[in-house]
Order: C-alpha cells, then sequence, then structure tokens
C-alpha cells in the first residue's frame, strides 16, 4: 500500500491529469465495493432513465414524455398532429352534414345497448382477431370519428393508432367520446332525436 | 426433517446456486424488456389499462420500465452490483404482482404486458401469472439477499 501511495504521490507530481485519473480511480473503487445496495439500485435506475431518454430521443415512435393534449397517452410524438380531437358539438355538425363515418371502439354490448346512429362497430379489445377477418373495413378515402367511452378510455386513441398504420388518414377522436356524446344529448339510436326528446 | 431442510437451505444459498438464480432472473429480465422497448406506445397503453398511474406519468413510467428491466436482468446476468440488481428485480416483481392482482381483484380484462405487447402472442393478466411470477420473486430474493 505504502508503494503504491508513493507511486500515486510521484505521478501527480509528474502529470497534472493523474489525481483527476486517481479521483475516478477511488470513486470507481467506492461505487463497486462500499455502495449500499439501495444506492446501487438506484443507480441502476438512473442508468436506465438515461438510456430510455436517448433511445425514446431517437426513436422515429417515440413518445413524449408528458401525455399529448386531452392527456392521451401512449401517442407517438409522430401520430400527434394525425390524430386531431374534436369536441362533441364538432362532432354533431359532421354527424348532421354526414360528412363523416362513426366507428364505436367500444365492447360490443355496449354497442348493442345503444350507440351513435349510423357507427359502425369495432371493439378495440378484439382488434388483432377481428380486424384481419372484417369484411366491412371502413373507406380508407373517408373521415373517420373515432369514439369510446369516455375520460380516461383509450381505446378510440389506440383504434387511431392501428388504423394509421392500416393506410387510413382521414382520423379525428372524439373527446370525450360517448360520455361528452350522451351528456350534450345528441341523438342515439335509442333516441334518434336526442335525449329529452 | 430438519436435516433436510438444513441441506435444502445449504444447496440453495450456495454461491453457485445464487450465481444461476441471479442469471436466470436475469434471463427473465432482459426477454421482458425487448418488446417494450421496441413498443413503447403500446406499452403505455397497457399501463393505461392497468389504472394504477396517473395519465401524467404513464408515458414517462412506460419509456424507463423497460429499461430499468434491461439494466437489472443485464446486471444481474454480469454479476454486476448483484445485490443492488437484485433488490431492484425484487421490487419490480413485487411491483407486477400487486399490478396484476389489482387487475383481477378490480375485474379488469386486460393484457399482461409481461413479455409480448405487440399483441402477437400477450396474455392476459390473471391469477395463473401472479403464481407464475412466485419463482421469479424468490429468485430475484435469493440475489438480494445471498448475492
Amino acid at each position: 500500500m505504502t508503494q503504491t501511495a508513493s507511486d500515486q504521490t510521484e505521478s501527480t507530481e509528474s502529470c497534472s491529469y493523474c489525481p483527476i485519473a486517481a479521483g475516478v480511480s477511488a470513486l470507481g473503487h467506492w461505487l463497486v465495493t462500499r455502495v449500499p445496495h439501495g444506492v446501487r439500485a438506484a443507480v441502476l435506475v438512473c442508468v436506465a432513465l438515461a438510456a430510455g431518454a436517448v433511445y425514446n430521443a431517437a426513436n422515429p415512435l417515440g413518445l413524449p414524455w408528458l401525455p399529448s393534449p386531452g392527456n392521451r397517452v401512449g401517442i407517438p410524438r409522430a401520430y400527434e398532429s394525425r390524430l386531431p380531437e374534436i369536441n362533441a358539438a364538432e362532432a354533431l355538425k359532421l354527424y348532421e352534414a354526414r360528412e363523416a363515418l362513426f366507428v364505436d371502439s367500444r365492447d360490443a354490448k355496449d354497442y348493442d345497448e345503444d350507440h351513435i346512429p349510423g357507427a359502425q362497430s369495432i371493439p378495440m379489445r378484439e382488434w388483432g382477431k377481428l380486424w384481419p377477418k372484417l369484411k366491412s373495413k371502413p373507406p380508407t378515402d373517408r373521415l373517420l370519428v373515432l369514439y369510446c367511452y369516455g375520460s380516461h378510455c383509450g381505446l378510440s386513441t389506440r383504434q387511431g393508432k392501428a388504423l394509421l398504420e392500416n393506410g387510413y388518414s382521414k382520423l379525428v377522436i372524439l373527446d370525450y367520446g360517448w360520455a361528452a356524446w350522451t351528456k350534450a344529448g345528441y341523438p342515439t339510436r335509442k333516441h334518434p332525436k336526442g335525449a329529452g326528446s | 426433517m430438519e436435516g433436510a431442510l438444513g441441506k435444502v437451505r445449504r444447496v440453495v444459498t450456495h454461491p453457485i446456486f445464487v450465481r444461476l438464480a441471479g442469471v436466470a432472473v436475469g434471463a427473465v429480465f432482459v426477454r421482458a424488456s425487448f418488446d417494450k422497448i421496441m413498443h413503447p406506445d403500446r406499452f403505455a397503453d397497457i399501463v393505461h389499462d392497468y389504472q394504477m398511474l396517473p395519465l401524467l406519468f404513464i408515458n414517462a413510467f412506460a419509456l424507463v420500465m423497460p429499461w430499468t428491466e434491461i439494466t437489472t436482468g443485464a446486471a444481474l446476468i454480469l454479476g454486476v452490483w448483484r445485490r443492488g440488481a437484485g433488490l431492484l428485480a425484487t421490487a419490480l416483481t413485487v411491483a407486477f404482482m400487486i399490478a396484476i392482482a389489482q387487475a383481477e381483484l378490480r375485474g379488469l380484462r386486460i393484457e399482461c404486458g409481461c413479455f409480448d405487447v405487440s399483441g402477437l402472442t400477450s396474455s392476459e393478466a390473471s391469477w395463473g401469472l401472479f403464481i407464475r411470477d412466485i419463482p421469479l420473486l424468490l429468485g430475484a430474493v435469493l440475489v438480494w439477499r445471498k448475492g
């Protein structure tokens, strides 16, 4: 040890970078031998955070760290502008002008119970099994309004991503979905002229 | 009987057994991270389905979690900071088990997101998966305590 210490002193005198190297070496030794396990676990998480950040920045389908506008999670940065949201009043205009096809992303039993008149049911939870076999797929050149249950429902945005990957480009998401539509009292299959009519 | 238990204990805590347990747990973690790293958006969808995290944190969690898995797994396989990595593996496995259990108790019919998140071979979160995590937890605890 004494020999090593004197060697270090000598090399410190002869080389201005050596104290840094010695410091790095001592830090490395301390990290490898003395750091508590909890701190090492935390360091591993920090390494993961850094690696995740670098990979996400370089990934074309990377995610924004915070959710997209409207609190939509899991939307890659590249898709954000391709899946705009509209509110219920804007959706009603499209419905009345018959300018769009409404797509119901909810489960089939909820669609059967009630839905926006004319909407096509494509339950997102069954997407993997259903889509390849679906005979009456919506036309790719038609504007599609996707909706699911309401807030905290990711089915319609998830369906939007899947449709983008299948060649659809005219897509909008109905913000707050079925909950917003029914709250506004707009037409449903059970109430063709709207609730309260 | 006690002699048999002592023998089992000696075998289980033998450095070679602990080392092998670390490699096995590490391999599971590394394998589990691949598809999540490739499809962070789909993993975020699955995290969303578990309804455990505020929306604000879901994307960030989906971006960091798979890298935590691969870092932990690589450390366990390579034997670097094994006990720290074992501690992290234990914490992660407990978190997975809590997530699966609460999904089952709340009746959520959701994908597990354990290995495959792209829907090709995914399985539903279930008590079966919860039980499957128990050996993983035991392995992780062993490495943490005895690594």
